[in-house]
């Protein structure tokens, strides 16, 4: 599953750019975020609780930031299993100055599998796509 | 399909169901027909602690004029709603779309509160919710509310009833016989890939769209064309281009996002036709 | 009696003697046993379609209250042999294919470890558990992926994913015809990937006497006597210390010819735990890890002179065969090859079929089994030569129909096709579809701007399995009849209905031939405590074959009979007449005997000549010496809306030849059903694995099997033709509606969309898929 998201933040791009490595930032404003911490440079272990509505499960997993060019890119590249299957997959993350905003370009190539890939891609990509909105509207909370 | 331990309780009014959503919190889930929550708390999908069952409520299930409109209480099932001489009679809209909602099991235990809460983008009623301007109304710890129907579907699988609040009443405006649903359905699943529900009011038009986006909507692009205007062919099939303006449709095995914006403009074209032919 | 006794049974549209306890829900399905201390097991199943297993962590799962164990495939395996493929084709390369994974998953659904618990909730919390940790390894999920060099293996120790290349060719020269030819018409079809989904999935219930030594295992199964000659070498108890039973079955359509890990592995749970186990399956798991069906891709070429007559046929085939083989997993590809040619003169033949393993569950006999991907590919070329060549398409069929005095008909694939009267079948079709006012209907439909389509198939298919010499286990069946002192009389089969009626079916023939009600036979099976031998149900052979031991038992019952009737007659046997249930004597006594007299005194046994055993009981075995091949004429007419690229079936006219007709209300229900399937294939049906080989069509939100609405009313006719090859003459009709009506719709959609010249659609032709075809012309 390939997705394509784009966002704006109203900060400049070194403030964005520092948000997205600083695990406490991303502890409050990743969706369902329950624990996350460092375990080594730029390498993350995480407890999630997401879905949409009554229909969350809890996932258990790792996350790693790599090829950082700040303040204009990184990747993050992920896996996760839970109850309902498993997550993993790597976004690539462009950060652009948009006057004093900043545009945040994702592009996410995901790949589930388990229950979540056998209840069919509709409700999956639109969740995962209602994640991402709520993580950069957090962010955005977050820096203003 | 064996789902996760719950506790089970089972209010007998609409205030003790309020009170036990307000302890529990978002550990509890409301049971009303259970063709949604059910088949995902087999699967496990959804794990509630707590499932308050408010299928022994009395007096939540009724369909019955009130002043200009016709209530609905949360608990109707569709095939109630299907089979109802005063909607047929009154306005006849949700009544059609209730005979498009799965099959005859489902219809007999699914109700329209429980489906409009779950809000499925798919499911039928909201199109038709949508084009009746309906009102619904909700019951929670801080008293009763009321929503208007533009205002229910927020997102996803989200509404504006809050966690601790109950869907207690639906009221739809009388109408003339000037209203369709047509849909195109899942072949799986019998959900909507596009559904177009229109009603045809002395006071314009209105559409509502299911199906297609992560939450129904009005049309009103659409709306807005028709507005005014003598409803001929040409002027609906350039009206119905427009039915899927402004949205990001889905897409899945079943149907492309283009595919079903496509049949979007189809069903809203076929649904005005309809309407206009039962004028 | 006296009813009895004037209109034969066979022949009647009786309804079936089995429904009144299934309608009202008064039916034993392998759910509804409840044994004493028994336990529950749940399965984990892979999320990877390719991982190695890096560490299973059962710690949590075995802590919960309730749960007894949590094995895994170190635990296990070693118990529980390997899962069999009984078709065994010359250079087959295998995987070895343990219950549980080893070190390895190689498809989404495949089972890890199982958890045994006090009740089914806990069983699956404990799964839930259970800490796996996956490395996942490359994934290949598409068969003509993973015969191209640099292709991920699906099982990298076999050092191809190629399994086998199989090799047909019959008839006279084929690289001669295509010299000859005016024209090679070529075509690609592709036979999607389907899953058969039972409304009851399969379950199983074991429970071992270890005192005894004797286990009994109830499966939702249709093979009760295959698994009963398979099971002992994989778990190690004795075939003559092991009862199978097939309670009521709730569908099997060929998932349940099968011989699964489960059931080896629940049969040693309750050896190893020493108390019965139950396993049911979920929907989710019965789609991932219950065999799948068809899955061919194929090239074709046809060699036509310009008049239209056919010199040869060349395919070369891919077959998915996913990534184990099952029970008849390989052979399955072969049966294509058995028909081929259809129902036509083709003098020259020349098939390649290659078996591929991919990262899916595997293919096997799913309804119809081979035959039905022949018949759509063979019915669609018709079509597709017809149309290249303007020939009319019926003309074309009937210019290579074999004659009725061609039968016994040779065909270039090597079969002899038993009797047949093929144009006789297509003239009624055409009668009941009022063909001439069809093509004016669509005529007339488009000129008024509207895609308006017809269809036919014209299909010959391979029934009553079959020859002992063409089958892997042994083709021949057993029965056993036995009057009862009280005259009642007992038939047991060795075939194992699950829907096909034979309960009533064979009642019928027995209270004809013996002459007795039809209230006093009782017809059982699917026990091998009761059935002690038995080929079970498939291939629709329960009644072409089954049927026939039951009439041999009729006959030696009635030889007996007659024997004892002259001794009482105190005459000799050829002065003895049967009929309707009494025996006489003319000219010898005026005395008549009945069944209960001559019963009592077969059992009570005191005055029986010296040379006579007691007791009114036979047994048989039937040993076909060919197949039997039924055919028929099948015409659908379709609308499709061009705006959605909805296709609606108009009308729908079938014409099938099974031979007589025991219970043609059950013939109707059969023909019927297969139909219903076709719809579903040819519409919206298709199994759909994404690149990763995630299974997505996993639930029935997903998996469109087609519903009451979606079936339109039926025109149904037959005409028959006997088959030379049992004495009931009957061929079999399990798989025919499938099998005709496959071609039939999908030729009636492409004649639709004709005039728009779009030529080729892959199966299922779903509204998105038409609206696309149609855009593209547009």
């Amino acid at each position: 599953m390939k997705l394509s998201m784009s966002s704006s933040v109203a900060a400049d791009r070194a403030r964005v750019f520092a948000a997205l490595i600083d695990p406490e930032v991303l502890r409050r404003t990743i969706p369902g975020c329950e624990t996350l911490a460092a375990t080594g440079p730029d390498a993350y272990e995480a407890t999630l609780k997401i879905g949409v509505a009554g229909l969350k499960g809890t996932y258990t997993g790792k996350a790693a930031i790599a090829d950082q060019q700040p303040p204009e890119r990184l990747t993050l590249s992920f896996e996760g299993k839970g109850g309902p299957g498993f997550v993993r997959g790597s976004a690539a993350i462009a950060l652009t100055a948009d006057g004093d905003a900043t545009r945040v370009d994702c592009e996410a190539d995901v790949h589930v599998g388990g229950l979540i890939a056998a209840i069919g891609s509709r409700l999956v990509e639109a969740a995962a796509r209602k994640l991402a909105d709520d993580f950069f509207r957090q962010l955005a909370g977050t820096l203003t | 399909m064996y789902p996760a331990n719950f506790d089970y309780v089972r209010p007998s009014t609409v205030e003790e169901a309020v009170r036990l959503l307000a302890k529990h919190g978002d550990d509890a889930k409301l049971l009303a027909g259970g063709h949604s929550l059910i088949p995902a708390m087999k699967l496990r999908l959804a794990r509630p602690k707590v499932v308050v069952d408010i299928g022994r409520i009395a007096h939540l299930s009724y369909i019955r004029e009130a002043g200009g409109a016709i209530a609905i209480g949360a608990m109707t099932t569709h095939a109630d709603v299907q089979a109802s001489k005063t909607l047929r009679d009154k306005s006849p809209l949700l009544a059609e779309t209730a005979s498009h909602i799965g099959d005859v099991q489902v219809r007999n235990k699914g109700t329209i509160g429980g489906s409009l809460v779950h809000a499925d983008p798919a499911a039928d009623y909201p199109a038709s919710i949508l084009a009746l301007d309906a009102e619904i109304d909700v019951v929670g710890p801080r008293g009763t509310r009321t929503i208007k129907a533009v205002d229910f579907f927020v997102d996803l699988l989200q509404t504006a009833v809050a966690a601790d609040e109950i869907v207690t009443e639906i009221r739809v405006p009388a109408t003339a016989k000037t209203v369709a649903y047509v849909k195109t359905e899942q072949k799986a699943s019998g959900f909507a890939l596009a559904g177009a529900a229109v009603v045809i009011g002395p006071n314009g038009v209105r559409v509502g769209i299911t199906g297609v986006a992560a939450k129904a909507y009005r049309a009103a692009g659409v709306e807005k064309a028709l507005a005014g205007q003598k409803l001929t062919p040409d002027l609906i099939a350039r009206a119905s281009a427009q039915a899927s303006a402004g949205v990001d449709p889905l897409g899945d095995i079943h149907a492309s996002p283009s595919f079903r914006a496509h049949l979007a403009q189809v069903n809203t074209r076929r649904a005005l036709e309809q309407a206009v032919r039962r004028s | 009696m006296a009813d009895a006794n004037t209109t034969p049974y066979v022949g009647r549209a009786m309804k079936r003697i089995e429904d009144p306890r299934l309608i009202t829900g008064a039916g034993t399905y392998t759910d509804d046993l409840r044994l004493s201390g028994m336990v529950h097991a749940a399965i984990l199943r892979s999320p990877h379609a390719h991982a190695r297993i890096k560490k299973i962590d059962t710690a949590a799962a075995r802590a919960i209250p309730g749960v007894v164990a949590v094995l895994t495939g170190a635990d296990v395996n070693a118990s529980c042999g390997f899962v069999p493929c009984a078709a065994s084709m010359p250079d087959l390369k295998a995987p070895k294919h343990t219950v549980l994974a080893g070190d390895r998953v190689y498809f989404v659904g495949h089972a890890v470890a199982v958890a045994i618990a006090s009740d089914p909730y806990v069983a699956r919390d404990a799964i839930d558990a259970i800490d796996v940790d996956y490395d996942p390894l490359p994934v290949v999920a598409n068969a003509e992926d993973a015969v191209k060099s640099g292709s991920p293996l699906t099982h990298p120790d076999l050092g191809t994913n190629v399994a086998y290349t199989h090799n047909v060719s019959g008839g006279g020269n084929i690289d001669e015809a295509f010299r000859k030819a005016d024209r090679i018409v070529k075509h690609r079809l592709y036979h999607q990937r389907l899953t058969p989904m039972p409304i009851e999935p399969r379950g199983v219930v074991a429970s071992y006497h270890a005192g005894e030594g004797a286990l009994t295992l109830w499966t939702s199964t249709q093979i009760p006597h295959l698994i009963r000659t398979l099971l002992p070498g994989m778990i190690g108890v004795p075939e003559n210390k092991m009862r199978i039973v097939a309670p009521e079955v709730g569908g099997g359509f060929g998932a349940k010819l099968n011989v699964y890990a489960e059931e080896a592995l629940i049969s040693h749970l309750a050896m190893r735990l020493h108390t019965p186990v139950k396993w049911i399956e979920s929907r989710r798991d019965n789609a991932s890890a219950t065999i799948h069906g068809r899955d061919q891709i194929g090239e074709y070429e046809v060699a036509v002179k310009n008049d239209g007559t056919i010199l040869g046929l060349k395919s070369k085939t891919i077959a998915d065969l996913g990534s184990y083989l099952q029970l008849l997993t390989p052979a399955v590809p072969t049966l294509t090859g058995l028909v081929l040619t259809g129902c036509y003169k083709i003098p020259a033949v020349k098939m390649e079929i290659v078996g591929v393993y991919t990262h899916k569950m595997a293919t096997d006999a799913y309804r119809g089994a081979g035959r039905p991907e022949a018949t759509y590919l063979i019915e669609r070329l018709m079509d597709v030569i017809a149309q290249e060549l303007k020939i009319d398409r019926l003309e074309l069929r009937l210019k290579h129909f074999p004659a009725p005095g061609d039968f016994p008909f040779p065909t270039s694939c090597g079969l002899v096709y038993d009797s047949g009267n093929y144009a006789a079948a297509l003239t009624k079709a055409k009668q009941l579809a009022n063909w001439d006012q069809l093509l004016k209907d669509r005529a007339a439909a488009r000129a008024a701007g509207k895609l308006s389509g017809i269809g036919v198939s014209t299909y010959v298919e391979i029934c009553a399995m079959g020859p002992s010499k063409a089958m892997p286990a042994g083709g021949w069946e057993w029965g056993c009849v036995r009057m009862e002192i009280s005259a009642k009389v007992t038939v047991i089969t060795g075939v194992s209905p699950h829907g096909q009626g034979q309960e009533t079916t064979f009642a019928q023939i027995v209270a004809d031939r013996i002459g007795v009600p039809i209230e006093d036979v009782v017809v059982m099976h699917g026990d091998t405590a009761v059935a002690h031998y038995g080929r079970d149900t498939y291939g629709s052979r329960g009644t072409a074959v089954g049927g026939t031991a039951i009439v041999m038992c009729i006959d030696k019952i009635l030889t007996k009979a007659k024997i004892l009737a002259a001794h009482l007659f105190e005459t000799t046997v050829d002065h003895v007449v049967f009929e309707k249930g009494t025996f006489t004597s003319p000219g010898v006594t005026n005395r008549v005997i009945t069944w209960p007299e001559l019963a009592g005194e077969f059992y009570v046994a005191k005055n029986l000549p010296a040379d006579l055993e007691p007791g009114l009981e036979a047994s048989s075995f039937f040993e076909p010496q060919n197949f039997t091949f039924p055919f028929g004429t099948h015409i659908a007419v379709v609308d499709v809306d061009r705006d959605t690229g909805q296709v609606t079936i108009t009308k729908y006219v079938a014409v099938d030849d099974c031979g007589p007709q025991i219970n043609p209300l059950i013939v109707e229900g059969q023909v019927q059903g297969g139909i219903a399937h076709s719809i579903g294939q040819v519409l919206f049906e298709q199994t759909i694995y994404d690149e990763d080989g995630q299974l997505v069509t996993g639930e029935f939100m997903d998996y469109a099997i087609p519903r009451a609405h979606d079936i339109p009313d039926y025109i149904l006719g037959s005409t028959v033709t006997p088959s030379p090859v049992n004495p009931l003459g009957v061929k079999g009709v399990g798989e025919a509606g499938t099998i005709g009506a496959t071609p039939a719709i999908a030729n009636a959609v492409m004649d639709a969309l004709e005039p728009l010249g779009i030529t080729h659609m892959n199966l299922p032709l779903t509204p998105e898929k038409v609206w696309q075809a149609i855009k593209s012309k547009n």
